[in-house]
């Protein structure tokens, strides 16, 4: 039996003439690099936003084939995909999950940018179409979880239609147009905007936000899907309760994006002031940054006051958010004093937060200037000293061949988890699985990086010898 | 000022003031094009004088349906399933507590309002608990007198009139004692709007 050791098949071949094909349509201006070696994933945070919007499409697509955006069975067809259809089960809670790690990951690639003055250099354009997308984003997270029609999507609808029904002038024009006239109407165009509309939107602005440098880091694009995976597994999303008119629902809070708006609410305010306004502001003032951010340096360090408001933003994101959620358990309580947010305090808090978040800022800039001193002065005494984990070529093959015997295993548990109908299981160890990719693919890449490296030549000889295939075109990948 | 400069220069002052002409028309007859009429949906229910029909199929009487009680009833019917399930032909129909007046066994211990709460559209409903008896939302908390739908407590009471009085049904008995609902006219000034509100009549 011949083996051939070159890695340059018939196959690869193919897919490189794709590659090179691929310089003549619309990528021409992207440069898609795929890292050779472990990277910050903060770098390409937007590539897995897109990435997770692909998998939304994808699993969206599925339980598009079983979903009835009618009032009276909505809720029923999804109890169905959950229960009754085969992986159903998966698909929906795949989908939930991605969904909301879209909006986490877009706000963390939103924060990384800000914080590094990324929207400087001339990128306001992606940025503030970055700014719609991520409000496009929320809205297309919202318009799915209200589509179910259980008893809070019936609330979060009711809040959405009259928050767009209490704008001066425009308001109930806006309502009537996009609500229709009533529920029945509400959840089929919901998911008309869900499905088509918004995703159209989406990738319209994708277009324009896409920068011309793109990084696609297969361990970490695994590693994202895995822990969804995983979290499905470990924390299937529920039902909620069938929406019934004659029952009205009891309490409930929104999706926790949404609980910070719903912390404003609660104070019982205005509603068009706190429902619509303060976000509003909120959103059209992340959208300006570029254009007041007159620093001239990128880094955090050297911006003290767009730094300093970023960290106040964050804090009063992270109290509202989590003050949203809060209903005291105390149910002796009547219920005004359980849901409603004193005012006074609530926006005490929310402007004692500003100093606070000055003052934490002012903090962690003077630490960093004074680590970055004192590194300064460890690289002049002498090289930098780490630890590196040096594993022989041999033990990379054989934790390779360890990785690949656990894939196998874990192939065999989730199918045996499937077919005994263990379905959050199975969904685990599906999670798993892309985990344990994640880091073979990673180990692969670095046993080739070792391979590749020039051995140590001898002592005695003048001229050391070249590595075996050296002259192995390496094409666009970069080493 | 040859060609070539009018050229570069984007506009020419008759080009500025022909593309002002165009726009100008165009404006014009933008409020006689019913943009958007595609979207709202013209909703289909006749207003017709209709039974009070209770969750379990028969009309509600005045001598059978207990105090201190209520029920879901939908105003007006389409006969469509679907259409009826719609929140906003839902009403919370009650027949008042004792001290209030719900002993009398005629239509003034009955009352009806809209189910959708002014402050956000949620669904309240009575509660006829002791130290309650009183509409709640499960929202916001907002609180409802069950003598004349006036949000007392909660963000909705703290909303301008009309938009702290709930829409409401008017009802007469027939001889049977039992119960039907007169047409409502949605107006705030009438039966009130549902989800915006009502002017209380003094």
């Amino acid at each position: 039996m011949v083996v051939s050791l070159k890695r340059r098949n018939g196959l690869v071949d193919f897919f490189y003439w794709i590659w090179d094909g691929l310089e003549r349509t619309v990528f021409i201006g992207t440069k898609f690099s795929f890292p050779a070696r472990f990277v910050s994933p903060f770098g390409f945070l937007g590539m897995l936003t897109f990435v997770i919007f692909i998998i939304l499409g994808i699993s969206g697509a599925l339980l598009m084939f079983y979903y009835q955006p009618i009032l009276d069975r909505a809720w029923d067809s999804v109890e169905k995909i959950n229960d009754t259809v085969p992986y159903g089960f998966m698909i929906r809670n795949i989908h939930y999950h991605a969904s909301n790690a879209m909006v986490l990951l877009a706000v963390l690639h939103m924060y990384y940018q800000y914080f590094s003055g990324r929207y400087k250099i001339r990128n306001e354009i992606i940025w503030v179409t970055g700014v719609v997308l991520g409000t496009v984003t929320i809205l297309e997270a919202f318009t799915g979880y209200d589509i179910i029609f259980s008893e809070r999507a019936e609330l979060a609808i009711s809040i959405a239609a009259s928050l767009t029904n209490s704008m001066p002038v425009v308001g109930p024009t806006i309502r009537d147009a996009m609500f229709g006239s009533g529920f029945a109407d509400f959840i089929l165009r919901f998911y008309t905007m869900h499905v088509f509309l918004l995703p159209i939107v989406m990738l319209g602005l994708m277009a324009v936000h896409m920068p011309r440098f793109l990084v696609f880091d297969v361990p970490m694009v695994m590693a994202i899907s895995g822990a969804i995976f995983l979290t499905g597994g470990v924390f299937p999303v529920d039902l909620g309760s069938k929406f019934e008119p004659t029952v009205p629902p009891g309490i409930t809070v929104p999706e926790w994006y949404l609980t910070g708006i719903y912390a404003f609410l609660r104070t019982q305010y205005d509603k068009f002031v706190t429902g619509v306004l303060w976000p509003g502001i909120f959103i059209v003032a992340i959208a300006m940054t570029p254009f007041i951010d007159r620093y001239k340096k990128f880094s955090w360090k050297d911006r003290p006051l767009v730094t300093a408001f970023g960290i106040t933003g964050i804090t009063q994101v992270m109290v509202t958010t989590y003050w949203g959620f809060y209903i005291t358990p105390d149910i002796t309580k009547p219920l005004v004093a359980r849901l409603v947010i004193d005012p006074i305090f609530f926006y005490l808090i929310m402007l004692l937060l500003v100093p606070i978040g000055f003052g934490f800022s002012y903090m962690m800039i003077l630490l960093a200037k004074e680590s970055e001193r004192k590194a300064k002065l460890a690289a002049a005494k002498g090289p930098h000293k780490s630890a590196p984990i040096n594993l022989s070529g041999k033990w990379i093959n054989w934790l390779i061949i360890g990785l690949l015997a656990f894939q196998v295993y874990l192939n065999i548990a989730a199918y045996n988890a499937a077919l005994s109908g263990m379905k959050n299981f199975a969904l685990f160890l599906t999670g798993l699985i892309l985990m344990v990719f994640a880091g073979l693919f990673h180990l692969y890449r670095h046993g080739l990086n070792e391979a590749k490296k020039v051995p140590v030549a001898p002592q005695a000889e003048s001229e050391s010898p070249k590595p075996l295939d050296s002259k192995e075109p390496s094409a666009s990948l970069p080493s | 000022m040859s060609e070539q400069d009018s050229a570069k220069d984007a506009l020419s002052r008759r080009d500025f003031l022909k593309l002002l002409g165009a726009a100008g028309v165009a404006l014009t007859f933008t409020p006689f094009v019913p943009w958007g009429k595609f979207m709202p949906n013209p909703s289909n229910a006749s207003l017709d004088k209709a039974q009070v029909i209770l969750p379990d199929g028969t009309q509600a009487n005045v001598k059978t349906f207990p105090k201190n009680h209520s029920e879901v009833i939908t105003y007006p019917k389409t006969g469509d399933t679907v259409l009826d399930q719609e929140a906003f032909k839902k009403w919370q129909f009650i027949r008042l507590p004792e001290e209030l007046g719900g002993d009398k066994d005629d239509v003034t211990a009955f009352r009806a309002y809209s189910m959708v709460c002014l402050h956000l559209w949620c669904l309240w409903k009575y509660w006829p608990q002791e130290g309650r008896k009183r509409g709640e939302c499960p929202c916001h908390g907002s609180m409802y007198n069950p003598l004349n739908g006036k949000a007392f407590a909660g963000p909705a009471s703290l909303q301008a009139s009309p938009s702290n009085v709930l829409a409401t049904l008017y009802f007469e008995a027939d001889n049977d004692g039992n119960l039907w609902i007169q047409p409502a006219v949605w107006n705030v000034n009438e039966n009130g709007v549902v989800g915006y509100g009502r002017f209380l009549k003094t």
